[in-house]
């Protein structure tokens, strides 16, 4: 009897002790399955640029640092953050230092060095090889590589924020020997690279189906001991959001869903499901309208119809840009549009907090008021309602791309606008022309052949510099440009001008950040060029027994995958 | 009949030559580009270096040219090189924008989910089709043949994105008890993994073998319908024969002659898979690559899997007409 | 033209059958009525004789040869064949009868399965029914093509190689397969070139000399009918009017039909022709869904009386052998 004791006690405490060892070991969770409804292409993020593949890529290639869910900086593979204190920038801000961290292991168990950081800003920026985040290394001179440990980025000039090279999904580091013969006009050649790249991140991919599925298992080389605690990956792509969200918040099929850009009121039955939970977080997504500045009148020769020959005969008056803002009923718009994923703005630059403007003067809906900006600048209702001057009808035209929420937003933002006496014909088109660059297309948002509309946009990182340089006169799409240009609405002033070129010699974080308020206030609420709508957040869902996930807007979503685990 | 379809297929190549021609004119002649669905982050700068290494701005006969040529030549040497080991000097393959990889190898990629699936529920759909077929025209007007004509009525004019999503509701959701996401890496390797290829299979291919079924039954009973009247079916209850040889043998015999050119006919859109289905299941077959292709502008791809399905529709119409001349013996070519 | 070989016993006896095919209508098909093909037929064939069966289209006359055949299950009324009834017997049952039964079809393209060879066609009864060896049902076969004057060589060609005439060799060919004692004639000649027709038509004889058949031979051509028929049955709207043997009708008939019938018959003599008196019916048939009540010709009937329009005259035997159904005979 005491003796079957003993051995009871024994398989007792061997389990426990068993229990205890797997709690640290790798891949002690099985599987997470992960899916998204726009399907991966190709696990190269720099011959991609989309976020689908950005994203999956982020699970097996790392950047030297990511930002976290606050918009901070976290070193990933470096000991620290570079900066002017801690002496990794230099005085002149030209020179910066990052120091790897020692022991890093790519998956194949070959050590993780400077010359593949090195080696990586060169595949980017072949002139052949059509990165697509070739504008991550700009300004770099040259990249020195003194020991294995260590990389000295050299800037031909100052820059202020070196934080986009190596930094964020955008930026990973890919390994040199399995890309060196696929610099340039080969880099598509190297399919089993393209689709299989080795890297330091906590995932290996087993198969890749491009526009389909990727298997992945835990890196044996992740340099955190214990981690990833998934012992393999299915990321599914394909199908719709509806999908997505169904699989993961009704039948529990998958443990984690991205980017369910659906109705708020669906997410919310779909939440009912009970299998799992929808999360969102806000990042730097504006959707807004933009008053074309220019004319974009058909009856214009091509060539100079919406260039800055021709001011718009009637967004010219800022006060009607004004009132046009003032009509629109932000608060209506999140709740049809975005619920728990959105809130009004008024602001271009909404985010991170230190670089937002205080500025709320739009968000309640002032009818009377606007009404009185049109009767001031001279438009007098007409008889049929609409508002007339010189016997000229206030009738704007509106585009926007294809989309079932920007076409509800057409509609509330039209019964706005005709509350006010102003008109308006809608308009929409298939994204893929709309943002697509083709010169000859009368239909892209560059060549903004309407009087406003509608899209959104966003910036990498926390540092707005770049997104709101691209105001500046220079950079409106015209004709001689080939119609390639961000400045869409065409906005000119001499005064922005000076302030992005400000800008771009400023180190001083406070001055920086007044700079960037002045400039957004510049261009929305002084001038109304912009009117944004909607702070648009990211709602993505995971599976009530996936615990570790941390929504992050700032860096891939996937960018801490290496801390998922299973809830027990 | 040899040389019949001989000259058909040489016929063929000026057809599908000319087919290749209008399809890429009228790609490239759209308003699409590979860079319009990146992230608006992305300098204008950046995409036209993208389009540049693509070489979407070749001119245009260069473009199909050189697409023609990758296709007729380049592939074929490839396909050489692995199946017998010859060494042939290859140039630069057919590549896909979206994802930098030869497009055949994707196309091949493809095909066995597409097979599978929508292969399956056309064989289903031919085996509901036809016994419902003989039943409702030799029962016509019964409770049978009413059913079966509102069935066939359903499937035909409700959409497969509306029938796959109730029974995803249905069955996945609310039963549990099928998966709504197909899995495109199972491997089927014994009992219970044939099991699970069974159970993700069975809602996609009930949605199309539905609308399959219902447009084949109706061939099927009208074919039956237009036999069964026959005098020679007369010839043969006089002859004393059984009604089931009457039916099995004598009526659906030449009730098949039509239903089989409809079916070899139809035959080509189970490579173009069922689009919208595919997409509803995440079956990620042939139809959903040329979905994203189209929606991501890459030419190459939605051009060559176009071509294909342009080839299998001559192919399948030659193969109609051949079987007809085989099943019919009034038909023959010479 | 054929002698009278008709023994006097009754092979096949038909009494009131009724053949009524319903009519659908509206949006749940209901049943709105009947066409009344057949009304109310009673006739006898006798063993050895050819009944000929005259009428206009669509008066009933092939429904009549094909309800007696049991092609159509009739609504009302028997079928006796050597004393069983056809009407009501039992699928089964029925299917071992019908080699004694046969028929021949007007088109003789329609009539044979397109996809089965002429020897598939002769020998499929003969694998329902007989049980053969392969070679004893070849034997068969070639005999039959013979009998019929078909090159047995042409046994693998398909029926769509044949002329119009052969094909309907290929038809009785096969109506002959089972040695059968009875066989409808439907039209068997209305397809065919004139030039052909008379070949066909002295084939039947021939045949029915020497293997003793008996015929039902429906036809719309009175003279062809006047050649081969023993006795004739005139039919009109779904009932027959005048049942007599061939001689007695042509030359004293006595309804009224008949009579406006015969007289549309040319005559080949030019001077007898000049003088014929034709009766010119006045008006339509009307619908076989709604007859009119009465007599079913009063609508048409050049001496119809007020009686002729309220009471269904009565079919009775006028003279011996004679049967007609008038008031006014």
């Amino acid at each position: 009897m005491s003796k079957l004791k003993t051995l009871l006690l024994a398989t007792a405490a061997s389990a426990v002790a068993l229990t205890g060892a797997f709690a640290q070991e790798r891949g002690r969770d099985g599987e997470v399955k992960i899916i998204y409804w726009q399907a991966p292409s190709i696990l190269n993020p720099y011959l991609s640029g989309g976020t689908k593949d950005i994203e999956s890529a982020s699970m097996v290639v790392e950047p030297l640092a990511r930002f976290n869910q606050d918009g901070e900086l976290v070193p990933y593979l470096v000991d620290s953050i570079p900066t002017l204190e801690n002496g990794g920038i230099t005085a002149d801000n030209k020179t910066v230092t990052w120091k790897i961290t020692d022991g890093i292991k790519w998956s194949d168990g070959t050590p993780f060095t400077s010359a593949d950081v090195a080696f990586t800003a060169e595949y980017c920026r072949h002139p052949e090889g059509g990165c697509a985040q070739s504008a991550k290394f700009d300004g770099i001179d040259k990249i020195e590589t003194p020991d294995p440990l260590t990389v000295i980025i050299k800037y031909s000039e100052p820059k202020y924020v070196p934080y986009s090279a190596f930094v964020g999904g955008q930026s990973p580091i890919i390994q040199k020997a399995q890309f060196q013969e696929c610099l340039g006009a080969k880099a598509p050649e190297c399919t089993d690279a393209n689709f299989g790249p080795i890297g330091t991140g906590p995932f290996v991919v087993t198969s890749f189906k491009p526009n389909d599925v990727i298997t992945m298992k835990a890196n044996e080389n992740y340099r955190e001991a214990g981690k990833p605690a998934f012992a393999t990956v299915t990321f599914k792509g394909g199908g719709s959001a509806e999908a997505s969200g169904r699989a993961v918040m009704e039948t529990g099929e998958f443990d984690y869903g991205w980017n369910l850009q659906l109705a708020p009121s669906v997410i919310q039955e779909m939440a009912k499901g009970g299998k799992g939970t929808p999360i969102s977080a806000f990042g730097t997504l504006i959707e807004r309208i933009e008053m074309n500045m220019t004319d974009p009148s058909p009856s214009l020769p091509e060539g100079e119809r919406a260039t800055a020959k021709h001011p718009h005969p009637i967004l010219s008056d800022e006060k009607v840009r004004r009132a046009l803002s003032m009509a629109i009923d932000r608060p209506l718009l999140v709740e049809i549009g975005y619920g728990q994923a959105g809130r009004p703005a008024c602001n271009l630059v909404n985010a991170p907090i230190a670089y937002k403007s205080d500025n709320t003067g739009c968000l309640v809906q002032d009818i009377e008021g606007a009404k009185k900006l049109l009767d001031e600048a001279g438009w007098a209702p007409g008889g049929d309602g609409i508002r007339e001057k010189d016997g000229k009808k206030l009738k704007l035209s509106y585009q926007t791309s294809t989309n079932a929420v920007r076409q509800d937003f057409q509609a509330i933002i039209k019964q706005n606008w005709k509350d006010i006496g102003v008109d308006t014909e809608l308009r929409n088109l298939s994204g893929s022309v709309f943002f697509g660059g083709d010169p000859a297309s009368p239909d892209t948002f560059q060549k903004f052949y309407a009087d406003v509309e509608m899209y959104a946009n966003n910036f990498d990182g926390t540092d707005p510099e770049q997104y709101l340089t691209q105001y500046t006169c220079d950079k409106a799409p015209r004709p001689e440009t080939g119609w390639q240009g961000e400045n869409i609405n065409r906005y000119c002033s001499a005064e922005y001008d000076k302030l992005a070129v400000e800008l771009g010699r400023t180190g001083d974080p406070a001055k920086r950040q007044a700079l960037a308020k002045k400039m957004n206030d510049m261009l929305t609420k002084d001038s109304m060029t912009i009117v944004p709508l909607v702070d648009r957040g990211r709602v993505s869902a995971h599976a009530n027994s996936l615990g570790g996930v941390v929504l992050n807007t700032w860096d891939s979503e996937l960018w801490n995958v290496a801390d998922w685990h299973r809830k027990k | 009949m040899l040389t019949y379809t001989i000259r058909r297929l040489l016929l063929a190549i000026p057809t599908l030559l000319f087919i290749s021609f209008v399809i890429f004119a009228v790609i490239k002649l759209s308003p699409s580009d590979p860079t319009a669905n990146l992230p608006l982050t992305i300098p204008p700068e950046v995409r036209e270096k993208i389009r540049e290494s693509l070489g979407f701005n070749e001119p245009f006969i260069v473009q199909f040219f050189l697409w023609l040529k990758q296709l007729v030549v380049t592939e074929p040497k490839v396909w050489m090189n692995n199946a017998f080991g010859t060494e042939f000097e290859i140039g630069q393959r057919m590549i896909s924008y979206q994802t930098r990889s030869p497009v055949l190898d994707l196309i091949v990629q493809r095909i066995p989910q597409t097979l599978w699936v929508v292969g399956t529920s056309y064989v289903v759909g031919v085996l509901i089709a036809v016994p419902i077929g003989i039943i409702s025209a030799y029962k016509q007007y019964s409770v049978f043949d009413q059913i079966g004509t509102f069935i066939a009525m359903i499937g035909f004019s409700v959409p497969t994105f509306f029938t796959g999503v109730l029974m995803i509701l249905f069955f996945s959701v609310n039963l549990g008890w099928f998966p709504s996401i197909y899995d495109t890496t199972h491997v089927v390797e014994d009992w219970s993994s044939f099991l699970f290829q069974v159970k993700q299979m069975i809602m996609p291919t009930m949605v199309l073998a539905l609308f399959n079924a219902a447009q084949i039954s109706r061939y099927m009973r009208s074919s039956m319908l237009d036999n069964l009247t026959q005098d020679y079916v007369r010839t043969a209850r006089a002859k004393g024969l059984t009604e089931k040889t009457v039916v099995l043998v004598h009526v659906l015999r030449n009730s098949m002659i039509p239903v089989v050119t409809v079916i070899a006919l139809n035959l080509p859109s189970v490579f173009g898979g069922a689009l919208i289905t595919e997409q509803v299941f995440q079956v990620n077959g042939l139809g959903q690559l040329l979905i994203l292709a189209i929606q991501g502008g890459d030419v190459p791809t939605v051009q060559t899997v176009t071509v294909i399905f342009a080839v299998l529709i001559v192919l399948f119409n030659l193969i109609a007409d051949v079987l007809y001349g085989v099943l019919d013996p009034r038909i023959r070519y010479d | 033209m054929a002698e009278p070989t008709a023994s006097g016993e009754t092979l096949v006896n038909v009494s009131d059958l009724k053949m009524h095919f319903p009519i659908y209508k509206g949006l749940f098909r209901r049943k709105v009525g009947d066409v009344k093909a057949v009304d109310g037929l009673s006739f006898d064939i006798r063993r050895g004789e050819t009944l000929g069966l005259v009428g206009e289209s669509g008066c009933g006359k092939s429904t009549t040869g094909r309800a007696v055949l049991r092609l159509y299950d009739p609504t009302h009324g028997t079928v006796s064949f050597e004393g069983t009834d056809v009407a009501h017997l039992s699928l089964e049952e029925l299917r071992k009868i019908r080699p004694r039964m046969q028929m021949i079809f007007q088109d003789p393209q329609a009539c044979l399965n397109p996809r089965m060879t002429v020897g598939a066609i002769i020998a499929e009864p003969l694998i329902e029914h007989e049980s053969m060896s392969k070679e004893e049902r070849e034997d068969r076969v070639v005999d039959l093509l013979n009998a019929v004057g078909l090159n047995p060589a042409y046994i693998n060609r398909y029926p769509h190689e044949f002329s119009g005439g052969q094909r309907q060799r290929i038809g009785i060919a096969r109506a002959l397969a089972l040695d059968p004692d009875f066989i409808v004639c439907d039209e068997p000649i209305a397809a065919l070139d004139v030039s052909i027709q008379a070949q066909v038509v002295n084939l039947l004889e021939d045949l029915q000399k020497e293997r003793g058949l008996t015929y039902l031979f429906i036809s719309h051509d009175l003279s062809m009918v006047r050649h081969i028929a023993d006795r004739v049955a005139v039919m009109y709207l779904g009932k027959i009017m005048e049942l007599a043997p061939r001689e007695t009708l042509f030359s004293d008939p006595q309804h009224p039909y008949t009579k406006a019938l015969l007289s549309a018959v040319p005559v080949a003599d030019p001077k007898i022709e000049a003088t014929r008196e034709r009766t010119i019916l006045k008006g339509d048939v009307p619908s076989p869904s709604n007859p009119p009540a009465g007599c079913v010709f009063c609508t048409r009937c050049p001496i119809a009386e007020k009686k002729c329009f309220t009471v269904a005259p009565e079919w009775r035997e006028l003279n011996p052998d004679q049967f007609v159904a008038c008031h006014l005979a």
